[in-house]
């Protein structure tokens, strides 16, 4: 920007920074900044809040395996390791599992007759109790959080691919029966394509529920584990930990969507000309109806 | 034929797959649900529980309509909220519980701010998007009628944005009510949440099964009526839509 | 009777793309009207006949010049009837009435009866805009322009979205309509002989918002296409039409 210009408007407002300020990465700063002040009010006016910085040295702690004052050595990356495999055991096979039946739901109506309701109880029922019931059943151990995040997580990658064979169109299905399309072709050039998006949604809800539902489960029923970990803190008062886990949580499960599965369900849509509306593409990451049916899931 | 496959299939895993200590069937659980009927402090339990439910639903809606305004109305904060909004529907359940016990132990407010944290983005997004939707022909009709911005907002703005609002509540309402009860399972002294905790440490399964069956018929209830309500005072909708 | 007085307004609006020009809506229009007429306003597509209606109703602002509406010194009220029927979708028939009403509850409940019967509505209190035709929706924009008694009625191409039978018929009854009231009308068409047949003079904007024409038309109501006095002032305004294109084509070289 030239001298010239600058000098014409003078203020704050009109400077360089007053504008920047209020540009819409400005706005997101800001938004972050005033998050990071109110946390700090808070953790002044409450005093089991840990304010941000120690939570911030915490966290640090945890992940060098440096020292928590004296007592316990940092464990991040043992637990760490502990949980990941179990959340993606689960999450596999309850992709596996929700597209076989969201597969057969979608074809048969038969199926999706008998199923429904099934499937309407599965939808609604907490993770919580899947967790409860795990660990009554197996018992502490690596078993209760596997089964917990397939249990809660695969109806909703079963929901989502019944609705994408459901959407392909009739017409569509009419005029392969007219043409005499062989059913492999069928399968991969009409069946295929347009399930992908709604493949992409199912594995994006499996993987945010399932977090959760790993999360529960070893809060409840492990001897290892980042859910495990976040209870130890909890159970010795030392709320910190507790609250530094919870971000830990949180920047995973963010980095996770972020880098990994809105990237890929992008290019799954190439094919699609987005027709929705600002907002829309704007949160773009979680569209609002997925984002919508994320929460029924939690 | 959905309930009697689902009630068939329950009795099925639960005495030929399984057993009925590992899964008790239909008949069992219902017999816990009698006794927990004639304990009659059930009803104690679930009316605490939905007060919660509501009034964290009242905080949602006191602070998201308002955000949800300022982001369909101003593009600058469109982006200043934009992250929280969005970020805060990914964030597992299991950290708005623990925020609310490390804020207020165990205590009848915890709950209470998890239901408000939870629901409050849904509200907020549903809000603006319904104000962005506003049909701007219909805003220059009340000027060129000369009617006044108080009579605009009430007859054409807030109409405009209810059906979006209320589409938000009736969505969010199953993750709120969820959210409760985990944060009443995580700390608190009562409701649904701590009897299905408490059925839990004495391990009985059929009385965790019990209580979750009344939890998630209270759930579908709620949901189908709010259904109804909606479709009932959005009417003018649906003839909109055929016209 | 209102008296409307336009005096050299212009309106450019903001360039529609970052790299573009301004807009020149309207340019330099001036004229007048008042008491018992009924004006047409017609031009091309695009030649502002819109945007001078939304600043004649305060819809819009004029960028410069200025435009008043007075109604014996004070200011006067309106009624605009637009190009769509532009109802409240969530409110009934009545309640679509009472939103411009500013009179107490049962007068305007009376009032705007009055007003719905006359265009054929009487039956169609409870219903929801969403119920009613296209044309049946025009009728209540129509019944609720003319039901603030306004000094001043602005129609916007009030028929232009109706099948040719509805809008002859909703002709008619706008034409009993002003017989009765003799309101001031300003009324926007494209189509010649809609002004012919409803209005006492015709002014017909220029591609750029100009004034390039300015009519009496002096034939007796009811006026019937049929009568040769009425195709003769039609094809009088098409005359003047062609030579305004043959004008700007000369123009563009
Ligand atoms: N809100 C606006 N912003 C920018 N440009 C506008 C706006 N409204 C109108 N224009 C421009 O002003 C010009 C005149 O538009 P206007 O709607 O008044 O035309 P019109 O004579 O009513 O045309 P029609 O007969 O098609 O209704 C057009 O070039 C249009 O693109
Ligand atoms: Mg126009």
């Amino acid at each position: 920007m030239s001298a010239a210009t600058m000098s014409r408007q003078p203020g704050f407002a009109n400077s360089s920074i007053g504008r920047a300020l209020r540009s819409s990465w400005g706005a997101r700063v800001t938004s972050y900044f005033a998050f990071v002040v109110a946390w700090q009010i808070v953790g002044a006016s409450f005093f089991r809040v840990p304010t941000p910085w120690e939570t911030l040295d915490f966290i640090w702690r945890e992940v060098s395996g440096g020292d928590h004052g004296g007592v316990r050595p940092g464990q991040f990356w043992e637990h760490f390791s502990a949980t990941v495999p179990r959340f993606a055991i689960g999450i596999s096979v309850a992709f596996v599992i929700g597209v076989v039946v969201g597969l057969l739901i979608g074809s048969f109506s038969f199926v999706r007759a008998l199923l429904s309701d099934v499937l309407l109880v599965f939808l609604a029922l907490p993770a919580i109790i899947w967790a409860f019931l795990t660990v009554m059943w197996f018992g502490l151990g690596w078993e209760a959080p596997v089964y917990t995040v397939i249990l809660s997580a695969a109806p909703f990658v079963a929901v989502n691919v019944a609705q994408g064979v459901r959407a392909v169109s009739p017409e569509l299905r009419r005029m392969s029966d007219a043409f005499g399309v062989p059913r492999n072709r069928r399968i991969r050039s009409m069946l295929l394509p347009a399930i992908t998006g709604y493949l992409f949604t199912g594995l994006r809800f499996a993987v945010i529920i399932g977090w959760n539902a790993v999360l529960l489960a070893e809060w409840f029923g492990a001897v290892d584990g980042v859910g495990w970990r976040a209870r130890l803190w909890y159970d010795a008062a030392r709320y910190k930990g507790f609250v530094g886990w919870a971000i830990i949580f949180i920047v995973f499960i963010f980095l996770l969507d972020g880098l990994v599965l809105s990237p890929l369900q992008r290019r799954a849509f190439r094919w699609r000309a987005s027709p929705s509306s600002d907002l829309k593409a704007e949160v773009g990451a979680v569209d609002t109806e997925s984002f919508t049916n994320t929460a029924i899931g939690l | 034929m959905g309930w009697a496959a689902f009630f068939g299939i329950w009795a099925f895993v639960s005495a030929v797959i399984l057993d009925e200590f590992t899964l008790p069937g239909p008949l069992k659980v219902w017999n816990e649900i009698l006794e927990i009927v004639r304990g009659g402090s059930w009803a104690d339990d679930f009316l605490i529980s939905i007060s919660k439910t509501f009034m964290g639903f009242m905080i949602a809606l006191i602070v998201g309509v308002p955000v949800g305004y300022m982001m369909g109305r101003a593009g600058y904060w469109k982006a200043f909220f934009h992250d929280g909004v969005v970020g805060a529907g990914s964030i597992p359940g299991i950290v708005y519980a623990i925020i609310a016990l490390v804020i207020f132990g165990i205590g009848f407010q915890g709950p209470i701010l998890a239901v408000g944290l939870i629901s409050m983005p849904f509200i907020a997004l549903n809000v603006a998007e319904g104000l962005e939707g506003v049909d701007r022909d219909l805003l220059s009709m009340s000027t060129a009628f000369g009617r006044s911005d108080r009579q605009a907002l009430r007859h054409i703005l807030i109409p405009s944005i209810m059906p979006f609002a209320f589409a938000g509540v009736r969505l969010s309402f199953a993750i709120a009510w969820k959210v409760e009860a985990l944060t009443e399972v995580f700390g608190s002294s009562n409701g649904v949440g701590f009897q299905i905790r408490f059925a839990f440490q004495g391990f009985s399964i059929a009385g965790v099964l019990a209580w979750t069956l009344m939890f998630i018929a209270l759930l579908l209830l709620i949901e189908r009526g709010l259904a109804i309500v909606e479709r009932w005072l959005f009417r003018w909708r649906t003839w909109e839509q055929a016209a | 009777m209102a008296t409307l007085q336009i005096e050299k307004l212009t309106k450019t609006f903001p360039p529609h793309s970052k790299d573009g020009r301004p807009v020149r809506a309207i340019q330099d229009i001036s004229f007048a009207m008042s008491g018992q007429v009924f004006v047409s306003l017609v031009g091309p597509s695009g030649c502002g006949k819109s945007t001078l209606l939304n600043i004649v109703s305060g819809v819009d602002s004029p960028s410069t010049g200025t435009v008043t509406v007075t109604q014996d010194g004070k200011k006067a009220r309106l009624g605009y009837v637009f190009q769509d029927s532009r109802l409240l979708p969530w409110r009934t028939v009545m309640q679509n009435m009472l939103y411009v009403s500013d009179l107490p509850e049962e007068e305007g409940r009376a009032n705007a009866s009055k007003y719905l019967e006359m265009v054929g509505l009487g039956h169609a209190h409870d219903m929801y805009p969403g119920q009613l035709s296209g044309g049946m929706q025009q009728r209540v924009g129509i019944a609720r322009a003319f039901s603030v008694s306004p000094d001043l009625l602005l129609m916007d191409e009030p028929f232009s979205h109706l099948d040719a039978i509805t809008a002859r018929s909703l002709r008619e009854e706008l034409q009993v309509m002003w017989n009765a009231t003799k309101k001031t009308v300003l009324f926007v068409t494209h189509d010649v002989m809609e002004a012919v047949q409803l209005s006492n003079r015709i002014i017909t904007l220029a591609h750029g918002g100009t004034v390039f024409d300015d009519t009496t038309i002096e034939l007796p109501f009811p006026r019937k296409a049929s009568d040769p006095e009425f195709a003769a002032q039609q094809a009088e305004i098409l005359g003047r039409f062609e030579t305004m294109e043959l004008e700007r084509t000369a123009a563009k070289g």
